[in-house]
């Protein structure tokens, strides 16, 4: 499988301190890939990074061209949908809304109808609440909200900051069973942040972990699953 | 009781045009949580455009349109040129270049039109219709029609239009929208440009009732403040009924209250400012600040 997005030494950072010390990874087409490590491991950092919410140095690549100096939009534009944390909702507005603003970049109407069915497929309860201000939701269905956004967006890559944050853990299960359906069904690539590696792990093939802005391990999935030492060290479980 | 009722929709005339430059305000404040100084100078620039095309011999109803494209294209302008380089100074230093602004667009309105003041044509008869036992002017009725129009159009883009849906977004969670691939910078530009032709019309209507100089808007401004603050500063249906709170209160002042018809109206609407802002600081239809501690 060829490489949707590349990291290449990337180094990132607030104002003067940096966060970022040169992280390297990849994520290939249509794959699912793992970002693990304790908080303020730079996590966060890296994915705004690559959507351009952060000044970086080194390279970042979305299907081999250059994300260097690029407007957040324009990276956006190139298929590229990122969850932040906190999970982006405009709560003044309506659910539809929200969702009408995952939509609203694409031509390919009857595709973004059939869309349309299918996150209410997935996510009943957003086709209930559509008409109520996204401020009415809980947690979970935000969360729900967020990634059904995300979806509408018809990306190449998906960029999740934290999904399972704050969640009952059968929410959190229901939420990963969709992402994992989005990832079969729409050949859409994942790069998934979490601190739960446990539940990260079972849907990734490929995941790094990150210590103090270094990527500290990078392995198959259910190799570092099984290996018990990078488990005790890094992953808390 | 019939004065009563004609004093009314004579106020609701007056309240329209304060509605349509309120608006204005509101459009920016929440774009950026700024007051714009300039808008009423801006809608006064516009007049004079407007004036300037009748007089060439374009008829009214089309040099109305016109205006409000040129106006438009010029909020456009003034945010990209003027506001764009400063957008992330402190809020303080942006008030002050919207004031400084106000004083560059009235010294080129004097520069470019004298300060003589000259009569604006309205398109509304001066005469009065008899409506079940009330008189009311055509000219009122008329302006009442034109700001509904106006404020219905922009209701419906702002709310039925994905273009209105992104302007929106964009003004409540920036951060958010580019994520979305909303261009933001671009939203503020077109909110500056939307504010600018509904505060043209403020000005057209006005007018024809107050004589066309660079300082007419200084006193509707007052008023429209007062309308914006009044409905809750980021409300643009506050603005709304702010507007015509405003405009039939300080007609039925004029009227009812001996020694204010005149010369001091602008003292109610003054007063309507800090009464609302010790009674109701978020205004009628603003919502609650809250602030983490």
């Amino acid at each position: 499988m060829s490489s949707l997005l590349e990291l290449e030494g990337v180094r990132a950072g607030y104002g003067p301190t940096s966060v970022l010390h040169g992280v390297s990874l990849s994520v290939p087409d249509g794959g699912v890939v793992s970002l693990l490590g304790a908080n303020g491991a730079g996590k966060t950092t890296t994915l705004r990074a690559i959507t351009g919410g952060v000044r970086w140095t080194g390279e970042i690549r979305l299907g081999g061209r250059s994300l260097r100096g690029k407007p957040t939009e324009d990276i956006v534009r190139a298929g590229v949908a990122h969850v932040p944390e906190g999970r982006g909702i405009l709560t003044e507005l309506t659910v539809d809304e929200n969702l009408r603003l995952g939509s609203h970049l694409r031509r390919d109407g009857a595709d973004v109808k059939k869309d349309y069915d299918r996150v209410f497929e997935y996510f009943p309860v957003l086709k209930e609440r559509r008409r109520l201000s996204a401020s009415t939701l809980s947690g979970g269905e935000q969360q729900m909200l967020a990634l059904a956004r995300a979806f509408l967006m018809k990306p190449r890559l998906m960029l999740l900051d934290e999904p399972s944050l704050g969640l009952a853990p059968m929410v959190v299960r229901s939420i990963f069973e969709i992402i994992r359906a989005i990832n079969q069904t729409s050949k859409v690539a994942v790069l998934l942040v979490e601190q739960n590696a446990r539940i990260a792990l079972e849907l990734s093939s490929d995941a790094y972990v990150l210590e103090v802005g270094r990527v500290a391990v990078h392995g198959d999935s259910t190799e570092l699953k099984n290996n018990e030492s990078v488990r005790r060290s890094y992953l808390g479980y | 009781m019939q004065e009563l009722f004609q004093l009314l929709v004579s106020g609701i005339a007056t309240g329209g045009i304060f509605a349509s430059l309120a608006l204005a305000l509101v459009l920016i404040y929440n774009a950026m949580g700024l007051v714009n100084f300039a808008q009423g100078e801006m809608a006064m620039f516009a007049t004079f455009i407007a004036y300037a095309l009748i007089q060439r011999g374009m008829s009214y109803w089309i040099a109305f349109p016109v205006t409000l494209v040129l106006a438009f294209a010029g909020g456009i302008l003034v945010q990209r040129v003027v506001i764009r380089p400063v957008e992330r100074a402190p809020i303080l230093t942006l008030v002050i270049i919207t004031l400084g602004l106000a004083t560059l667009v009235n010294g080129l309105a004097g520069f470019l039109f004298g300060y003589v003041p000259r009569s604006f044509p309205s398109p509304f008869s001066a005469q009065t219709v008899d409506l079940l036992g009330v008189f009311i002017s055509y000219r009122d009725l008329g302006v009442i029609a034109v700001s509904g129009v106006v404020l219905l159009v922009l209701y419906l883009l702002l709310q039925r239009t994905t273009v209105g849906l992104t302007l929106r977004a964009a003004a409540f969670h920036p951060e958010a929208s580019r994520l979305l691939g909303v261009q933001v910078s671009w939203m503020l530009a077109l909110g500056w440009g939307l504010a600018s032709a509904v505060g043209a019309v403020s000005g057209i209507m006005v007018a024809p009732i107050l004589l066309l100089e660079p300082n007419m808007m200084q006193t509707i401004i007052i008023y429209a403040f007062a309308a914006a603050v009044l409905g809750g500063i980021e409300s643009p249906l506050g603005a709304v009924v702010g507007g015509l709170i405003v405009g039939v209160t300080i007609n039925l002042a004029g009227a009812y209250i001996p020694h204010v018809g005149g010369d001091l109206q602008l003292a109610v609407g003054l007063a309507i400012i800090i009464l609302a802002l010790l009674l109701k600081p978020n205004g009628l239809f603003g919502r609650a600040a809250v602030r983490r501690v």
